[in-house]
């Protein structure tokens, strides 16, 4: 094994770690605001990816452009989901009935974009697809340092909404206790509204940077959702920087794994990390207690 | 629009299984031909999930197959009927699926189903009844290994002989000019691996050097790290036992590292009309082989290609060709014995077929005792932007370009 594999290993591992902090940020936003488990996430991501596609398609522009549409978009889908759909869940069995409502969404965008866009595998064209900058020696392709950028100028964002602005301290106080945020006067259930319409628009960022560097089909959402649920367990269900942190680690791991490994094996790392969390932290290596309310 | 389909076929199922009922029960009444007395092909296919992509493109084929065999008057004067159920990409799916297509709603005839993973269960279930199986798509050496004495492919060769032209080819290069180590990458698939390790075993017999030799499961979308081992060893040749986006995603991958190698070879994707919009200008010397191309002068793959261009407004890709001509080897056998139907008849079309030779749009095919084609694959490469036949020799469109330029 030599060093120049294993630098060029541990770059690759920081990039998709930064990609998975990005698709997975949703995921625990949504479980901290509201004990949703949102199998459809992953779902909404690859809807994203594929207006991204057919946006390039249509225009030729650069697909970065059609974050315009999806995260305005995706944000008004969100908090229209919240409102509509998740606050018709009966709070005692939430997290439960969560889980099929969101599934049954999943299975409604994996079925609209096949019958819009056909089951054929996609893949935007970019004349940058194959470009790559050295780094010491390791080559760091330029789509997968864009989606990087991409990830941590949102993820950077989403830290300073949280911690710095009014409507963020509102959003942090529903994630902590619900009722005392009540008292002192935040109205829950439309911060809850927001904070949906919140983790959806990182699906729409999420999906887009997906996009530059991988081929899509109807059914890829199924290959994400299981890695990105591992991640914000990992993570602390409802921390953000908890999840970026699991997310950083579970990628870097990956990828290093790959190179004694294999490919098959590294892919349990995910699973790995998932039972060990269960079994010596249920609540997260990084997150608060709020696993135990699962 | 589909389940629309879905419920033709319903009310279609259930007429002609209404009309096998009365022609049973006042035999001697000959059919009066029409829609009471079609000969109905059960077929499942993966129309979702991980298959879809080649799973529709066989379904093309057959429905192009069917509308023409109608449009020329049907098999022995009887309308054909295609009954196609979707089984998901799943091997339980499939099974359950052929069990209801022969079982519950009595379909005179089957055909196989996509990819080696599902072709084998299928087989299965298909021989247990006695039914004749061909199917398009089951490639695999170990499809034929199974003992199955009512499966024949439909396609000119199995996995493994695939890239033979290209192995004599590589191994009849002078010492100084022969690729000296290959890297070689492989979806955990029969097919895919058939296909590979057929190239690899040959060329490691040939004193090269196996360098990288990578699995990978299906599901697996990220190639950065297989890409970056590839790029590590500094392999001459480059093979890769793909699917599709597997395919592409490795080889952007590749072209991300800078990886230059002097030969580049991938099963199936190559072939997709999908796969030089998704990778661009860069495909430039790509090798792939590939049982059929719609430029071959047989005779009735002129009138093939003709057609479905009319109906669908392209040529047809391999996955349509397979599935036409797995129709086309089934008809030559109901036309020759004579009857469409559960029993007896079936084992008449296997016997049939096993000392045949059937003119198809892939060549004349003829099958030894395991259902093996006794065919060879052609080796295709992206020259100038178009995918040509380079090998062999006697069927090119193209020179062979050795070394591949840069990606």
């Amino acid at each position: 094994m030599n060093t120049a594999l294993l630098f060029q290993s541990l770059v690759l591992g920081v990039l998709l770690g930064g990609l998975y902090a990005l698709l997975a940020a949703g995921l625990t936003l949504y479980f901290g605001v509201m004990r949703v488990v949102m199998i459809a996430h992953s779902a909404f991501l690859i809807l994203a990816a594929y207006i991204a596609w057919y946006f390039n398609q249509q225009t030729g522009w650069d697909p970065l452009f059609s974050l315009l549409i999806t995260v305005p978009l995706f944000f008004g889908i969100g908090v229209g989901m919240q409102r509509l759909l998740i606050t018709r869940l009966r709070p005692a069995t939430l997290t439960m009935m969560s889980v099929l409502l969101t599934f049954a969404i999943a299975l409604f965008i994996e079925g609209m974009i096949g019958f819009v866009w056909s089951g054929t595998q996609r893949r935007i064209q970019l004349p940058y697809s194959g470009d790559s900058i050295n780094f010491l020696g390791a080559s760091v392709a330029v789509v997968k340092l864009m989606a990087f950028a991409l990830a941590a100028l949102s993820l950077a964002l989403l830290y300073l909404l949280m911690k710095k602005s009014r409507f963020g301290q509102a959003l942090r106080a529903t994630i902590q206790h619900k009722e005392a945020a009540q008292l002192v006067g935040i109205r829950t259930d439309r911060v809850a509204g927001l904070g949906f319409g919140l983790g959806l628009a990182t699906a729409a960022i999420g999906g887009t940077a997906l996009s530059l560097d991988a081929t899509i089909y109807p059914s890829l959402h199924w290959h994400w959702i299981g890695p990105l649920m591992a991640i914000i367990v990992v993570g602390g269900l409802g921390s953000i920087p908890g999840t970026a942190i699991a997310a950083m680690v579970l990628g870097i791991g990956q990828s290093l794994l790959q190179v004694p490994l294999g490919t098959t094996w590294a892919q349990t790392l995910f699973y790995v990390a998932l039972f060990a969390t269960l079994m010596l932290r249920p609540q997260g290596f990084f997150g608060g207690r709020l696993a135990q309310r699962f | 629009m589909s389940s629309r389909r879905k419920h033709t076929w319903g009310v279609a199922a259930a007429l002609s299984a209404g009309a096998l009922v009365l022609t049973t029960a006042c035999s001697g009444d000959s059919g009066g031909g029409g829609s009471d007395d079609t000969i109905v092909i059960g077929v499942s296919l993966p129309l979702t999930g991980d298959f879809s992509e080649p799973g529709k493109g066989v379904q093309r084929g057959y429905e192009a197959w069917a509308q023409m065999v109608n449009e020329d008057g049907g098999l022995l004067g009887r309308q054909v009927e295609l009954k196609i159920l979707d089984d998901q990409s799943s091997a339980d799916r499939v099974v359950q699926d052929y069990e209801a297509l022969i079982a519950k709603d009595q379909v005179d005839l089957i055909f196989g189903p996509f990819s080696t993973r599902l072709v084998v269960p299928s087989a299965r279930v298909a021989e247990e009844y006695g039914m004749l199986f061909v199917e398009p798509a089951g490639a695999a050496g170990e499809v034929f290994e199974q003992g199955f004495e009512n499966l024949f492919y439909a396609a000119p060769a199995i996995a493994e002989d695939h890239y033979d032209y290209l192995a004599e080819y590589l191994l009849g290069l002078p010492e100084d000019e022969r690729p000296q180590t290959v890297a070689v990458a492989s979806m955990d698939d029969p097919f895919a691996q058939g296909t590979a390790y057929g190239l690899r075993d040959k060329l490691a017999e040939g004193g090269l050097e196996i360098v990288v030799d990578e699995v990978y499961p299906p599901n697996t979308t990220d190639f950065s790290s297989i890409a970056a081992k590839i790029s590590s060893s500094g392999a001459d040749v480059v093979v890769g036992g793909t699917q599709y986006q597997d395919a592409v995603n490795l080889i952007v991958s590749l072209q991300q590292l800078n990886y230059q190698p002097r030969l580049a070879a991938f099963s199936t994707a190559p072939t997709n009309p999908e796969f030089s919009a998704a990778i661009g200008a860069k495909t430039e010397g790509i090798l792939s082989p590939t049982g059929y191309t719609p430029e071959a002068a047989w005779e009735s793959n002129t009138d093939f290609v003709e057609r479905y261009t009319e109906i669908h407004g392209s040529p047809p890709s391999e996955d349509e060709a397979n599935a036409f001509t797995t129709g086309q080897v089934v008809a030559a056998a109901v036309e020759a014995v004579g009857c469409a139907e559960q029993g007896d008849c079936q084992q008449q079309l296997i016997d049939w077929l096993r000392d045949a030779e059937v003119d198809t749009v892939v060549g004349p095919l003829s099958w030894d005792d395991a259902g093996r084609p006794q065919s060879a694959h052609l080796i295709q490469q992206y020259v100038d932007g178009e995918i040509r036949i380079v090998l062999p020799e006697d069927a090119q469109e193209a020179d062979f370009v050795f070394p591949k330029p840069a990606w």
